[in-house]
């Protein structure tokens, strides 16, 4: 089976296959065990116990101490979020606006300050770039994933 | 005598509070705000009582609500934990005032080192060593802005904007060039006004390349003040520890005696009862310098037990009852470390994270403690601190705590929500921290750029695998219905009823 995933924002594709109870991938071989969670054996004769669990589209994977998100994307659906805003990474209250639309930024500059969690934090620029719309001003409440700046090239 | 103990707290303490009530035969109340129903701590007190209203101040910081609980159910003990009320000296004369036993202490003693500057005076007059620095009385900005200015100049830089009301790193600025030094100063006052409605600040030379090493005392109302040793508490972010052990790794028999009675001789300044904590720096040179007394149980007490023996929290509800402590003299056995498993994404300047638990298996084995205050099904949720919970390790030495270290966060699963532990992991393998030269520059240090974690490809590919095989297999079906049915394992009384109608 053929399935199309998104990891630290690049598109993978990976296709298992089964055979009886085993799934086979290359040089792995995987089985679910009766609580669900994932038995790896690698050619080596090595083997490890991953855990798994869907939250959205996303798979989050434990294995060998490590937690990878793993985005589930429809096969051929166009990569949708290459806006390039700023989002809001928790709800919170918009202390300060350090810029307006129209202003030309450098990455790392200090776009807003947030406050959130009773801690202030430092919303910067990602990349060099024009600011082309500032969506809150000051002493706005804002939601999660609210967009708080858009900018372009 | 005690009976009955309200804990005016939630999450990992509040568990750890009425387990301790639990042992100790007391009867326990556990107050909560709606969004906390169903959480650990509710299910672990005698009874739980709902609190009314939305917002922290409405709920776990109301004082009149949380008297009237207690004068309905018959408290007669209220222990704060720690963060909320706990360092509220007008909250602890109301409990006293109420006629209920305050488990902390006075509340003179909580207003003489809850103000930082007061506390700072004291220390001096009490001869126990102070960083270098000036309090600042002005509290109008402006008047602020060039006192603190003039005073830079005499502390010198790199410098340390403290509020005088602080705490957890919350109105706390680093200032390194002059020229950001305003901005720092409206930042921090702003920081402070909006968490502790005190917008005060005071400025302090930075010591870097200094330990944090903090010393827990005990006194009790019959006379004895005692101290149970060093914990060394270096390793922070954002100036909140993450990474906590006992006994410092520099530590000697002559300084760990000299910050004792330092120490001892701070909370006896302030006629101090119950469980405290002093912290110092500790420079490179072996000097000292009080940094704050903490008149309440630490997040970090649980390494303090582990090497010492003691029961913290026991002693402190003794110690309340007008008994005398248990702990003998001091005796300090292997080694401990305790790291703080915070819902935050270490490779994005720690913002913290929210989300369900939709698996959480917590690791195992000799010398493992986990203080959790979540378990598996939980909502993380913006609504309080992203602290979950604290796994601590104990071994005979401490080359051997950290490898149980690493081995138990190697096994601890969290999915669902972002978490610190493979941070706290790739921690535990820093070259500093396995040769104990840890100061409160280590992260920034070591990650000047942030941290971002490192695997193998091999780790990587079998990730993939396993989403795969996980899609293909439909786990997240199976998952879904075993969420959808919440009743748990199947009744053995439908069984037993249906064998014998």
């Amino acid at each position: 089976m053929m399935h199309e995933f998104k990891i630290n924002g690049e598109m993978v594709e990976v296709t298992v296959a089964r055979d009886g109870q085993d799934w086979l991938l290359g040089e792995y071989q995987a089985r679910v065990l009766t609580d669900g969670r994932i038995m790896v054996h690698t050619t080596d004769g090595r083997s490890r116990i991953a855990h798994s669990a869907k939250v959205g589209d996303v798979w989050w994977v434990h294995i060998d101490g490590h937690i990878f998100c793993i985005e589930k994307t429809e096969a051929g659906s166009a990569d949708g979020d290459s806006e390039g805003g700023m989002t809001a990474p928790m709800p919170g209250k918009i202390l300060e606006v350090k810029v307006a639309d129209g202003q030309t930024v450098e990455a790392g500059e200090l776009l807003l300050v947030m406050e959130a969690m009773k801690m202030e934090h430092r919303i910067v620029a990602p990349t060099d770039g024009v600011v082309t719309k500032v969506n809150f001003s000051m002493g706005d409440q804002v939601q999660q994933g609210d967009v708080l700046v858009e900018m372009g090239e | 005598m005690i009976n009955t103990v309200l804990v005016a707290n939630r999450g990992e303490i509040a568990c750890r509070i009425l387990r301790a009530c639990s042992e100790a035969g007391l009867n326990s109340i556990a107050i909560y705000a709606e969004n906390d129903a169903g959480s650990l701590f509710t299910e672990l007190a005698t009874i739980a009582v709902p609190l009314v209203g939305d917002t922290i101040g409405e709920t776990y910081l109301n004082q009149q609500q949380i008297l009237t609980i207690a004068a309905e159910h018959g408290a007669d003990a209220i222990h704060p934990g720690f963060g909320f009320l706990s360092e509220r000296a007008d909250f602890a004369q109301a409990v006293i005032d109420a006629g209920i036993n305050w488990i902390g202490p006075s509340p003179h003693a909580i207003e003489m080192m809850g103000d930082k500057m007061t506390a700072r005076m004291t220390m001096k007059a009490a001869g126990v060593p102070v960083i270098p620095g000036e309090e600042i009385e002005s509290e109008d900005e402006a008047g602020m802005i060039s006192a603190i200015v003039e005073a830079s100049e005499r502390v010198g830089y790199p410098l340390l904007l403290k509020a005088s009301s602080g705490g957890g790193g919350k109105g706390m600025r680093k200032v390194e060039d002059p020229a950001n030094l305003e901005e720092a100063i409206k930042g921090a006052r702003r920081e402070a006004i909006a968490a502790f409605g005190d917008g005060r600040v005071y400025v302090e030379r930075l010591l870097t390349g200094s330990k944090h090493v903090e010393i827990q005392v005990l006194a009790d109302t019959h006379g004895r003040t005692i101290h149970l040793g060093e914990r060394e508490c270096s390793v922070q972010r954002r100036h909140q520890k993450v990474f906590e052990e006992a006994p410092c790794p520099v530590m000697t028999d002559g300084l760990r005696a000299r910050m004792g009675e330092a120490a001892v001789m701070a909370a006896q300044a302030v006629d101090y009862v119950g469980a405290g904590t002093v912290e110092f720096l500790l420079a490179s040179n072996g000097e000292f310098f009080f940094l704050e007394m903490n008149t309440r149980i630490q997040v970090e007490h649980p390494v303090t037990e582990m090497v010492t023996g003691a029961d913290l929290v026991r002693e402190q509800l003794r110690i309340a009852a007008g008994e005398p402590m248990s702990c003998g003299n001091l005796m300090m056995r292997g080694h401990s470390i305790e790291v703080r498993l915070y819902a935050e994404d270490a490779t994005n300047n720690f913002l913290p994270a929210i989300g369900p638990l939709a698996v959480f298996r917590a690791p195992t084995g000799p010398g493992i403690r986990l203080d959790t205050g979540v378990r598996e099904g939980d909502m993380v949720t913006p609504n309080y601190d992203p602290m979950l919970a604290k796994l601590i390790v104990w071994a005979p030495s401490r080359e051997e705590a950290l490898e149980r270290m690493r081995r138990a966060l190697d096994e601890f699963v969290v999915l669902g929500t972002t978490t610190n532990i493979r941070f706290l992991r790739e921690l535990c393998d820093n070259r500093d921290v396995v040769s104990g030269r840890t100061d409160t520059t280590l992260i920034e240090r070591v990650w000047p750029n942030g941290w971002t974690p490192t695997y193998s490809d091999s780790s990587l590919d079998s990730a993939l695998m396993v989403a795969a095989v996980s899609e293909s297999a439909g786990l997240h079906r199976t998952q879904a219905q075993k969420a959808e049915s919440n009743d748990g394992p199947i009744s053995p009384f439908q069984t037993l009823n249906r064998r014998y109608p």
